[in-house]
Parts: structure tokens; C-alpha cells; sequence
């Protein structure tokens, strides 16, 4: 198909403003009044307060709040399940902490300096210090103290039993008789480390009380909506009194689909201040705010000879930290994407989320994928291994592919899958990267040795589907023709930086036939905004696109109608057009071998001088479908073996995306996507000292080491390639890209380690000191 | 403490506490909000500015050092030839995403390839500390080069 704007290079409408810093972001907002707001946070992992003392910061003139000024009431902070399946375990502030760095008071004063000394007078009396529980399987012990006593799934209370905070359970087929055909059979053991998001910008809110008991909320937030909402229900304000405001986000990774614990807390000082009030989480504070789950599987596959899968067996144990963050659609996303890589045939799947005294885990770019597609890739190589069959015939022999079933976002979203790049991404990378000639790890000698190997995996593209599931996803938007031609877009959807909401503009620019320079993103809030769950689960192109296209329909429409009004002539409308016209140089209505030809500046005044009314549409959407994006990587690394550092060489990233809106979004998707892998495989891990629950290093960066520009390969050695493919579900056939983009990496970088080294490594991250050891462990290392 | 400096050429004299830092001085009191806090430990870059036309990370500088320097920031680069080709070639290659670190990255090159520091990219990707999380540098390194390739060749 022919494009005139997809597919296109155009530099995105907020380029200009990042790139000489006039943008601003949440913590640069200021408005006269406002009180900076700072949190005083549990000294220690698991305790019960007995008072906490707060004269000493009266006196010195900050608002205070504790847990006796904030309603009671346990919350989720993320509201993207339906209400029965969303568990509440949250308080605004505690007087039982269950993490290290849990908010119990906070403060807000005119200054940094002063709120942040009348943080500091706050004494913390404690009743009983408890031993932080940091291991979920001695959580779930008999035994074990108990993390949580009662927490509410949806409107009722329930008991907590062996810290267990969900469960989910899955059976498919005749595992038992699967494994019985099965020639071999692979059982192992992964765990990964509990990652953090390092989005660059810290959380940070303003909350605003408004005349008349309203408020207004800037904030790092993934949905205005959900924000809103939670607000609402835990203030018990009217949702028209709660205004959340769209402001960029200087990046998010998941970290913000819910509503971070600051902003309750600023809502409750604001409040009581009846002032505004502005928080901004240092560095410290905001590793404590969020990370990620921690994973712990233990997989068993079997497959016969002629390599074709039989059975699977999934246990998944997700450390879930203190509160929940919605670990249990987690536990059916795990589910989702282990059915959704191959055909297994016969499947028993257990998933159980645990209680521990860490930070709350929640998503992070690929929601379980990454760690699926890991564990999965490796036994599937491990697999090829031993049946003596190359892993590309294996993979292309047993994955989910066009005309299967794709489980999207778990067992309550499925859908058909209907385009399908995979095989022509896995025959073009090992073309590209020379796959043939990758060698065996036995026959690798020296100091420095090179590895290749290759990854293949997924991301939905939302959680639409035929029937309403657990997870609620649909989205709305507002498109208006001004008064002289130009356009108003208007949605609720967020853009972390991925470029969504330009994909967006080039979407409606494609549909109505005008330039996108004529299209503005409005300053949006939920005021203004149809509702929309949340820019997640890689729907913003996806969903939104298909939302914002239809928009335009029903927009183009009208103005053809408009256009025949005005000619006022016999014409055909089925032969009225929309056109950029090159000599005008602007979008035109015309009538296809006539000279007739309106301006469609022309139009829009036209219809305003003559009280005709605005032309405009609303579109609320929700997608029937869920479809994958997939990915391949081929990677090559290169060991030291003398110092375990490993590097990159070369990347081959195959991407499936359906048509691309903007293939050099696509392509920074894929870089970003494959650095963050990196950073998983080998460095990245937030670890709790054992006695006292605290992150080791006090959560400074100086001790969470992402990849930096000189650990990246360089340009000329990273090639993206884009199948060639077309989604009939999605806007001009796109598909949604952000997690995809990382989920497989891992999985090749760990594949191409192991045939460097011929060591696989069960346990993330693997640090350089586990593969010098693994090597000494082989009598490979000289002294 | 009394401390003068100019920023992007302007004078500007303070009285200020000897213990407060410059992107504190600069985000708080002189309202220039290019300028970013990510991490407070000088990690990060975000927080980059020019002092006597070296990156410095203005988190962990206090502002009395710089008494009597010449800073910096991006508003003050506006119409540098160097810089408008920086910020041209950012645009052209997407390698802005999210943004939040682009005005420090800006400043760190800028000052690399005046200074003959960054020429290949091999020098970029040395050279370039600050963080980013959403683009993998490899779309920053390519932008970068793009304009040390030019201004070097």
C-alpha cells in the first residue's frame, strides 16, 4: 500500500522542545503558594509503630500528616483489572511499615530546606522491630509470621494464608501422557533479579486545591484516568472534582501504570494545607517507590524426536515485594506468553504471587516477557541441543504463529493471530549474522571468545479482545476541525518518549489526507478526555492509532458533506476527494476530472461564517484483538575470560510490527529495547541486605549500574530489519511495538554467551564474577 | 556568601548559603529548568552544564565554585553555530525519546567535539557519560558523530 505520511520520516512535534530543554516536566511545574511536600519513610523492613511525634515539626511551622490524617482505607494503586480481581493491601501511611522506606508521615513546608528538617525532627516511636522476611519460599512456610493479615479483593476482606498474595492455576491436555511420548525431557530452574525501572526523571506531583473544593493533579502518571479515579475513591471526592492533568514523562517503563505512592500522599497534604503542594522523590526515594517482581520458575518440556513439543510443566513463584501492584494478572500474562511462544500441547501451569518485606514489585517493560521468553529460549536451545537439530528448524517448527491462538494478556484475552513475520525475520538474521558458521562452543579457545545467538519472542499489542476479560482496555478521543483548517487531537493516552502520540497524527494525516504539521496534540486532562485505561501493554499505536483513524473517518466525512454544501451542484459523493494539492500547498476537497477544488481552509471557515457548526468526532474504542508484535534477535558477543566482561559485536534486530508508522521510532524502540536486555543479562539487580531488608547501597545509583554509551554496539554493527508484514486489525495494519522491542534480547545475549563459553547461566544477572567462576569450575581458567 | 558568575553571559551576583549546590542555585533561584535533577550523586548527567565551557554536573558542584566561572546551559547556546547543528541533527535522527536527558547530553558533546575531544564515534561513545534510559545511545552516538564527522573532517 501506498502511504503519503506512514511509514515516513518526520521528525516528532516535541523534538524541539526536549532537545533545548523548554519542556517541562512534572517537578518543573511552580505555581505561587506552593508547599515543597517531603515523606518520612520506615527506618526498617517490618515493624509496628507504637506513636509517631511530630511536635517538633509543627513548631517549626511544616503541615504534617500521619496515619491518623489520611483515610484508612487499603487501596491498589493500580486499577487496570476489574474490580474482583484487584487486590487492596495499601495504606496513604502506615502505622505498620512492611518495607524499608514505606511512608508513614509526611510533611510539607515553603521550602526544600525546611521540609526537608521538619521531616528529619519526626520521631518514630516503634513497638515491635520484626525480622524482614526477604525469601518468598520462607514466606510461604508454615509458620512464618505474616506479611499481611487480611487485604480486600475487590469489596471483601480476605485472610492471608502463607503470605500467599494470589494464585492462579492453569491445566491443559494430559500433561502426565505428554511427558510419556516425550523421547527427552529438560527440567531447570531461573530466577531473575529484581530490577529497577531508572526511568531518568524521578516521580514527582503537584496537586492544586481549587476554589470550591476542587483539585487539579500534575504527576508522572501512565493514565490520567486511573489517577483520577483512585483519587476520587480514596478521598471520597466526586471524580468532576478531580482534575489529573497530562504532563511529559521523562520516561516510565511500566513504573507508572499505577498511581505512585506520592501522589495520595501530596492529595492528603494539599488538603489539609489548602495549599498547593509539590513533591519530587530524590533518586533514593524513588527506588523505593517501585522496581520490579522478582521471578523464580522451575520449567520442564518434552519433546520427542522428530522435535515436536509434547508437554510442558511452568511453576512460577513471583516475589511480589510488601503490596500488591496487581501481581495477579501477572501470574495469567506469565501464563500467556509461556502458551503463546510454542506449542506445548499438553500444559500444566502453577503461579503463585508471595508476600515479601521488599519494595512492591511492579511491571517493567514486558510484564513477565522478558523473563519468559528467557527461560523458554534457553530450553529450547538446550532442547535442539540435544535432539542434534539446528534452534531456528525447532523454533520454526513448534511457535505460535498465523491462525493459532495468541493469549495476549493472559487466559481472558485471546485472539487469532493473523500477521506473522517470524519466518521471514529468523531466515533473513541468520543469513545476516552468519548463523551457519557460529561454531560450537568446545571448539572455542583463548582469551576472547565470540559467541552468536538468537532470541525469539513477542509483546501483545493491548488487551482488547472479542469478549471482556479481567482487564479492562478501551480508550476514547476527541478530534475537531478548527475554524481555519487546522485540526484538534485530543486524547488521554501518555507518550513515555516512544513517539505514540505522533504516531497518532500521522495516522489521522494519513485517513484525512493532510499534512501532520496541520494537526495539534492538545494539552489534555481528564476533564476534557474520554476515558482511556492506560498507555500500557504496548497499545498506544495499536489501540489509540485504530481510535484516533477512526476519528478521522467519521471527521472526513463530514467534511465531504460540508464540501457538497457548498458546491452546491449534483455531485457524486462518492467522488468527492481529499488531497494535499502541490500548488495550493495545502489539503483540498476536490472532485476527481472537474476543475471543482475547495481549500479545505475554505471549509472550515465557510461552515463557521455560516453557523453551520463545528465539524468533529468522538470516538470511544475498544480493540477486538490483541495481536502480537514479534521479534528476533541475533546477537554475537564477545567474553573475556580472564575478566567474565562480555560486550556486544553485532545485533540483528528483526522486528514485526505490521506496517510501520515510524520506522525510526521502531528502530529507537529496538535500541533502547536491547540495551535495557543487556543491562538485565548481566548487571542489573537491587539486592536487600539479609538482617536488615535495606537495598544494598542505599539505593543509590552509584550501585545500580545501567549500560552507559560505551557499553552499546556501535551503529554500524546494530541492523534493524522489518518484516514485511500487515495486521488487518490495527490502524493501516500497525501493530504495537514498546515491550516487544525488548522482550526476546535477553534470551539471545544469554544465547550467544553459552556458545562463547558453553556455560548457561540460570540466575540474572549474570555478573562477571558467576562466569569466571563457572570457567575456574571447568579447570578452564590458567591460575 | 557573596558569589558572582555569569550565566549564558548575563552577570548575576547571589548572596547565597556556601553549602547550596548549583543545579540549585540555577533550577530554584535563577528559575533555569533545563537543567535536570535525576540522581543528586553527579551519576547521571542530566544536570550538566558548562563552566568556562567544560561539562560539569552541576548536582554535586557548589555554587561558590563557580564564582567568578562563566556557566553555561542550553538557553545559553541558542544560535551557536555548533549547537543549532547538534540540535538539527538530534531532531533528524530521532535521537531524542523521552528528553529528560537530552539537555545535559547536549552540553557533554557540544563541549566533546568543540573541543576535538569527540571525533569518531569511538571518541563519542567514550565520551558520552551522562545516562539514558529510552534509546540505547545508539541513535544519540549516530547524531553525535554526524556533526564531530563535519566539524573534524
Amino acid at each position: 500500500m501506498e502511504f503519503r505520511y506512514i511509514g515516513k520520516k518526520i521528525p516528532r512535534k516535541d523534538a524541539e522542545a526536549k532537545v533545548t530543554g523548554t519542556l517541562k516536566y512534572t517537578y518543573d511545574l511552580e505555581v505561587p503558594g506552593m508547599l515543597i511536600g517531603r515523606i518520612v519513610r520506615s527506618p526498617y523492613a517490618f515493624a509496628d509503630i507504637r506513636r509517631i511525634d511530630v511536635s517538633e515539626a509543627v513548631r517549626m511551622g511544616a503541615v504534617v500528616i500521619t496515619p491518623d490524617d489520611v483515610p484508612q482505607k487499603p487501596y491498589n494503586p493500580r486499577l487496570v483489572s476489574v474490580h474482583e480481581v484487584t487486590f487492596k493491601d495499601t495504606y496513604i501511611l502506615t502505622y505498620k511499615p512492611r518495607y524499608l522506606g514505606e511512608p508513614v508521615a509526611a510533611v510539607a513546608a515553603p521550602s526544600e530546606e525546611l521540609a526537608q528538617k521538619a521531616a528529619e525532627s519526626i520521631k518514630i516511636e516503634f513497638e515491635r522491630i520484626y525480622k524482614p522476611i526477604l525469601d518468598p519460599f520462607e514466606a510461604m512456610k508454615p509458620g512464618t509470621p505474616k506479611i499481611h493479615e487480611k487485604i480486600m479483593r475487590g469489596y471483601e476482606w480476605i485472610e492471608v494464608e502463607n503470605n500467599i498474595a494470589a494464585r492462579l492455576e492453569y491445566d491443559e491436555g494430559d500433561v502426565k501422557r505428554g511427558f510419556e511420548e516425550a523421547d527427552i525431557v529438560i527440567e531447570r530452574t531461573f530466577k531473575t533479579g529484581k530490577r529497577y525501572h531508572m526511568q531518568l526523571e524521578p516521580k514527582a506531583v503537584l496537586v492544586i486545591p481549587e476554589p470550591g473544593g476542587k483539585l487539579t493533579i500534575y504527576t508522572t502518571t501512565q493514565s490520567i484516568h486511573n489517577t483520577r479515579i483512585l483519587i476520587s475513591q480514596l478521598f471520597d471526592i466526586p471524580e468532576s472534582r478531580v482534575n489529573v492533568v497530562r504532563v511529559p514523562i521523562g520516561g516510565s517503563f511500566g513504573s507508572s501504570i499505577q498511581t505512585n505512592y506520592l501522589v495520595p500522599i501530596a492529595v492528603a497534604l494539599a488538603l489539609k494545607a489548602k495549599r498547593p503542594v509539590k513533591i519530587a522523590y530524590t533518586r533514593e526515594e524513588d527506588i523505593l517507590d517501585h522496581s520490579n517482581f522478582v521471578f523464580y520458575f522451575k520449567i520442564k518440556v518434552g519433546a520427542r524426536k522428530d522435535g515436536v513439543f509434547t508437554a510442558a510443566e511452568f511453576i512460577n513463584i513471583l516475589d511480589v515485594g510488601a503490596h500488591q501492584i496487581q501481581p495477579y494478572p501477572l501470574l495469567g500474562t506469565s501464563l500467556g506468553w509461556f502458551v503463546s511462544m510454542y506449542k506445548w500441547k499438553n500444559i500444566r501451569y502453577r503461579g503463585i504471587a508471595v508476600y515479601t518485606n521488599k519494595v512492591p514489585g511492579c511491571a517493567m517493560r514486558g510484564y513477565g516477557a522478558p523473563e519468559v521468553q528467557w527461560a523458554v529460549e534457553t530450553l529450547v536451545d538446550e532442547i535442539a541441543e540435544k535432539l542434534e537439530v539446528d534452534p531456528i528448524e525447532l523454533r520454526l517448527k513448534n511457535y505460535v504463529g498465523r491462525g493459532d491462538i495468541f493469549w495476549g494478556q493472559g487466559p481472558t484475552v485471546k485472539s487469532v493471530i493473523r500477521s506473522d513475520g517470524v519466518p521471514e525475520l529468523l531466515l533473513k538474521g541468520r543469513e545476516l549474522i552468519g548463523w551457519d558458521k557460529r561454531g560450537h562452543p568446545r571448539e572455542k579457545k583463548g582469551r576472547f571468545r565470540r559467541g552468536i545467538g538468537v532470541g525469539r519472542g513477542f509483546h501483545t499489542s493491548g488487551a482488547g479482545g472479542p469478549i471482556s476479560g479481567e482487564i479492562i482496555d478501551y480508550t476514547g478521543c476527541i478530534l475537531k476541525l478548527n475554524e481555519d483548517g487546522t485540526l484538534d487531537y485530543i486524547t488521554a493516552l501518555q507518550d513515555h518518549g516512544g513517539g505514540t502520540l505522533d504516531a497518532h497524527v500521522k495516522i489521522i494525516a494519513e485517513e484525512l489526507g493532510v499534512p501532520p504539521e496541520l494537526i495539534n496534540i492538545v494539552t489534555a486532562s481528564t476533564e476534557t478526555t474520554p476515558y482511556d485505561v492506560c498507555t500500557h501493554a504496548s497499545r498506544g499505536t495499536y489501540v489509540g492509532g485504530e481510535c484516533a483513524r477512526r476519528a478521522a473517518q467519521i471527521v472526513k466525512q463530514k467534511i465531504l458533506e460540508i464540501a457538497l454544501r457548498i458546491i452546491n451542484k449534483a455531485v457524486n459523493p462518492d467522488a468527492l476527494k481529499i488531497g494535499y494539492d502541490e500548488e495550493l500547498k495545502q489539503s483540498i476537497v476536490y472532485v476527481e476530472g472537474t476543475s471543482i477544488k475547495i481549500p479545505l481552509a475554505e471549509i472550515a471557515r465557510t461552515a463557521w461564517q455560516r453557523s453551520w457548526g463545528t465539524i468533529g468526532a468522538f470516538v470511544t474504542y475498544r480493540a477486538t484483538s490483541a495481536p502480537p508484535s514479534f521479534t528476533v534477535y541475533f546477537v554475537e558477543v564477545e567474553v573475556d575470560t580472564w575478566t567474565g566482561k562480555v560486550r556486544p559485536l553485532r545485533v540483528i534486530a528483526g522486528a514485526d510490527v505490521g506496517t510501520p508508522i515510524n520506522p525510526d521510532m521502531i528502530e529507537g524502540q529496538l535500541h533502547g529495547g536491547f540495551v535495557m536486555a543487556w543491562g538485565m543479562a548481566f548487571t542489573e539487580n537491587t539486592r536487600y541486605d539479609p538482617v536488615t531488608g535495606e537495598i544494598m547501597g542505599r539505593g543509590l545509583i552509584t550501585d545500580y549500574k545501567i549500560p552507559t554509551a560505551a557499553d552499546v554496539p556501535a551503529p554500524e554493527e546494530f541492523t534493524v530489519i522489518i518484516a514485511n508484514t500487515y495486521e488487518p486489525t490495527g490502524p493501516f495494519g500497525a501493530k504495537g511495538f514498546g515491550e516487544a522491542a525488548t522482550n526476546p534480547a535477553v534470551a539471545a545475549i544469554l544465547n550467544a554467551l553459552y556458545n562463547a563459553i558453553g556455560v548457561r547461566f540460570y540466575e540474572l544477572p549474570v555478573t562477571p564474577d558467576k562466569i569466571i567462576e563457572a570457567l575456574r569450575e571447568r579447570g578452564e581458567l590458567e591460575w | 556568601m557573596r558569589v558572582k558568575f555569569t550565566l549564558n553571559g548575563q552577570p548575576v551576583e547571589l548572596d547565597i548559603d556556601p553549602r547550596e549546590t548549583l543545579i540549585n542555585t540555577l533550577r530554584l533561584r535563577l528559575r533555569v529548568k533545563s537543567v535536570k535533577r535525576g540522581c543528586e550523586r553527579g551519576e547521571c548527567g542530566a544536570c550538566t552544564v558548562l563552566v568556562n565551557g567544560n561539562p560539569v554536573v552541576s548536582c554535586i558542584l557548589l555554587t561558590i565554585q563557580v564564582d567568578g566561572a562563566e556557566v553555561t546551559t542550553v538557553e545559553g547556546l541558542r544560535g551557536d553555530m555548533l549547537f543549532e547543528k547538534l540540535v538539527k541533527s538530534f531532531i533528524e535522527n530521532s535521537a531524542v525519546q523521552c528528553g529528560f536527558c537530552t539537555p545535559g547530553i547536549l552540553l557533554t558533546v557540544y563541549a566533546g567535539i568543540k573541543q576535538g575531544r569527540i571525533k569518531s564515534t569511538d571518541d563519542a561513545k567514550e565520551y558520552i557519560g551522562n545516562l539514558c534510559r529510552c534509546t540505547g545511545y545508539v541513535k544519540i552516538i549516530e547524531a553525535v558523530t554526524r556533526v564531530s564527522r563535519e566539524v573534524w573532517s
